[in-house]
């Protein structure tokens, strides 16, 4: 369970390995909010190599979005497997977050 | 001098002469008889040895009197003789060394005796703590009773029992001998001139000799010469010995300075303190965790008691439900509500995470859903209100609640429902297939909209409301893999036409046979509804 994070143009690409749960979600806000700290607003975090979220690392993902549009930013998810774009209709967080199918999509929506 | 005396006698009866043995085991005193003959004259003038055998005049004639050589102070006197043919100065000679000979015997028997009596009482000392840490856990009593016996056997008049605090880095004293322990301060384990920072540090015993390593803290249980001795304890491998604290004696009556069995003997009881100190250490940490596995036992079932009875709806509605929390305590929930008109209200709810703070969120929502559900029949202003109530809370925890709650009205066949969130809800009609009761918003805490309602037809006493949480079909077995969703509706639907309470317990089996004994990683709730 690891998070890297790159830059790619203006955005920050943030690249979950693993799974993000309890024991790891403060870890994922820390960094995000640190790049937010420096002045960064666009945000990508995909999910490609991610198998597994819980319900604390959904907290996380709403609280960081929150803390983002409020300095002006915007925050793309992109490459939920099936289980997890299934989890995020099914709980209506798909109506929260702006989805993409690929990081190419993603990147260009921004 | 029995044996002298016997001695004595025999040279007198061989020789008709007198003789008598003088000491002096005080110098300030003067001599006195040791062993004698029945009719030897008391002697007045005691020569030195280099003064050799001088004749000394008595009433009933001459005699002669010589020190005797060896460590003691002695005297050998002889005469005066019946018989004036015997060479006083050849019995001299002869007799000279074998009373001296028997004078040193003498002397080092007492020593043996006295070091025997010394070991005795260190033995002694060993077993008296053995016993005083054998019956105590309260370490400060022990150190105080253990200083004072040890001080008692080597002669100290002052002492302290300093122990280690790892959290300030510094020496704290646990007992104190010639000084209140209140006036005794810590010392810095880094401590320059201490002479305790000094031997805990080196863990290795130190001794300061008089005027040396002079240090304020210790000026209160120090007089003159001091001796620290490190109290080690030995960690099974890799950690190995560590030191704990410091035994520190000083102000010895005697004056001398300690000597290398003191020393020894000190720091034999110093590891029998150490051992004591990580006992009571050990003892308190059991019972600390004893006492919170307590507390969580009964955060557990105070959980379980706010949870309804599944026949507080009843007979209007049957029910089944089951919690079982990951943890003693955990974040889901349900709760059942006795409508007007013969309605009834099922709610299930998942407060993200676990453990105390989740159960707290948990609580919360039990007690503000019962509320608000009396207030209005409408299920989405039903979570409307309840979200309204918790806002706060939710925000500040960063948590949020992924909630259903469904009003069922088997007289006007229908059922409204609000789902925000959550994944797991279905409605299995009588004979037709199991349709998702779909969330309508996110979870609770996560919006700022009000949460919808949306309507079914509803078939009294024959349809089946089934609601669970992700804890149920994410339930791994030993091999990592998870329930599945589908895997639960198989099992209801095989059984539909059973009592709910009956179902339930299917879905259990069939739960319990795929995790076996492997670890819940989460909140596991199920709520089987017939009305």
């Amino acid at each position: 369970m690891s998070f890297s994070i790159k830059k790619d143009g203006e955005v920050v690409v943030v690249d979950v390995e693993g799974q993000l749960i309890v024991g790891n979600r403060q870890e994922l806000k820390q960094k995000v909010l640190d790049e937010l700290e420096r002045g960064e607003k666009k945000f990508l975090i995909d999910f490609s190599q991610t198998g597994y979220i819980d319900s604390s690392g959904l907290g996380v993902l709403v609280s960081l979005s929150k803390k983002i549009r409020e300095q002006g930013g915007e925050l793309r998810l992109a490459n939920l497997n099936d289980d997890l774009k299934t989890l995020f209709e099914l709980t209506k967080l798909d109506t929260l977050f702006q989805i993409a199918d690929t990081r190419e999509r993603a990147l260009q929506s921004f | 001098m029995i044996d002298l005396a016997r001695v004595l006698d025999a040279f007198r009866a061989a020789t008709d002469c007198e003789a008598s043995v003088w000491t002096q085991p005080n110098p300030n005193a003067p001599p006195s008889l040791g062993a004698g003959t029945a009719n030897a004259p008391t002697v007045h003038h005691f020569p030195s040895v280099a003064d050799g055998e001088q004749t000394i005049a008595t009433p009933a004639g001459d005699a002669l009197v010589a020190a005797v050589p060896g460590p003691r102070r002695a005297w050998l006197a002889l005469g005066p003789c019946t018989s004036q043919s015997i060479a006083l100065r050849a019995c001299m000679t002869f007799l000279l060394p074998v009373v001296g000979q028997y004078l040193q015997s003498a002397l080092e028997v007492e020593h043996a005796a006295n070091e025997l009596a010394e070991r005795y009482e260190e033995i002694n000392l060993l077993y008296t703590i053995s016993e005083i840490l054998g019956r105590t856990v309260a370490l400060d009593e022990a150190a105080r009773t253990i200083l004072s016996e040890v001080s008692e056997t080597v002669g100290a008049r002052r002492g302290s029992v300093l122990v280690f605090d790892r959290a300030t880095n510094s020496l704290h004293p646990v007992a104190a001998l010639g000084a209140p322990l209140a006036d005794v301060h810590p010392i810095s384990a880094d401590d320059a001139c201490s002479v305790s920072a000094r031997a805990f540090r080196a863990q290795h015993l130190v001794l300061a000799e008089d005027g040396e390593m002079l240090c304020p803290e210790e000026a209160q249980y120090r007089r003159g010469a001091m001796l620290s001795v490190p109290i080690m304890w030995t960690a099974p491998a890799p950690r190995g010995a560590e030191p704990l604290g410091v035994v520190n004696l000083s102000d010895r009556r005697s004056g001398q300075s300690f000597t290398a069995g003191d020393q020894k003997l000190i720091a034999a009881i110093a590891t029998q303190i150490g051992t004591a100190i990580q006992n009571t250490r050990l003892v308190r940490a059991s019972v600390e965790q004893q006492r919170l596995a307590h507390e969580m036992q009964l955060a557990h079932e105070l959980q379980m008691k706010l949870l309804p009875d599944d026949d507080i709806v009843a007979p209007e509605a049957i029910v089944a439900a089951r919690v079982v929390p990951a943890e003693s305590v955990g974040g889901d929930f349900y709760n059942l509500f006795r409508l007007s008109g013969g309605r009834t209200g099922v709610m299930i709810g998942d407060v993200s995470g676990h453990g105390y703070q989740a159960a707290l969120i948990m609580a919360l929502s039990m007690s503000a859903s019962a509320i608000h559900a009396q207030s209005t029949t409408d299920p989405g202003e039903m979570l409307a209100s309840l979200v309204g109530t918790m806002r706060e809370e939710l925000a500040t925890t960063e948590m949020f609640i992924s909630a259903f709650y469904a009003v069922i009205d088997p007289a006007a066949n229908q059922m409204h429902f609000a789902n925000t969130g959550h994944p797991h809800a279905f409605m299995l009609p009588h004979g037709q297939e199991f349709e998702r009761l779909a969330a309508t918003d996110p979870p609770l805490g996560m919006d700022e909209r009000p949460p919808l309602t949306a309507r079914r037809g509803w078939s009294a006493g024959r349809d089946l409301l089934v609601l669970f949480t992700d804890g149920v079909t994410d339930a791994r077995n030993p091999a990592g893999e998870r329930l599945g969703e589908e895997k639960v509706l198989q099992t209801i639907r095989a059984h539909r036409d059973e009592d709910p309470r009956e179902i339930l317990e299917h879905v259990v089996a069939v739960l319990d046979e795929h995790t076996e004994d492997a670890p819940r990683r989460d909140d596991l709730t199920m709520v089987l509804v017939r009305s």
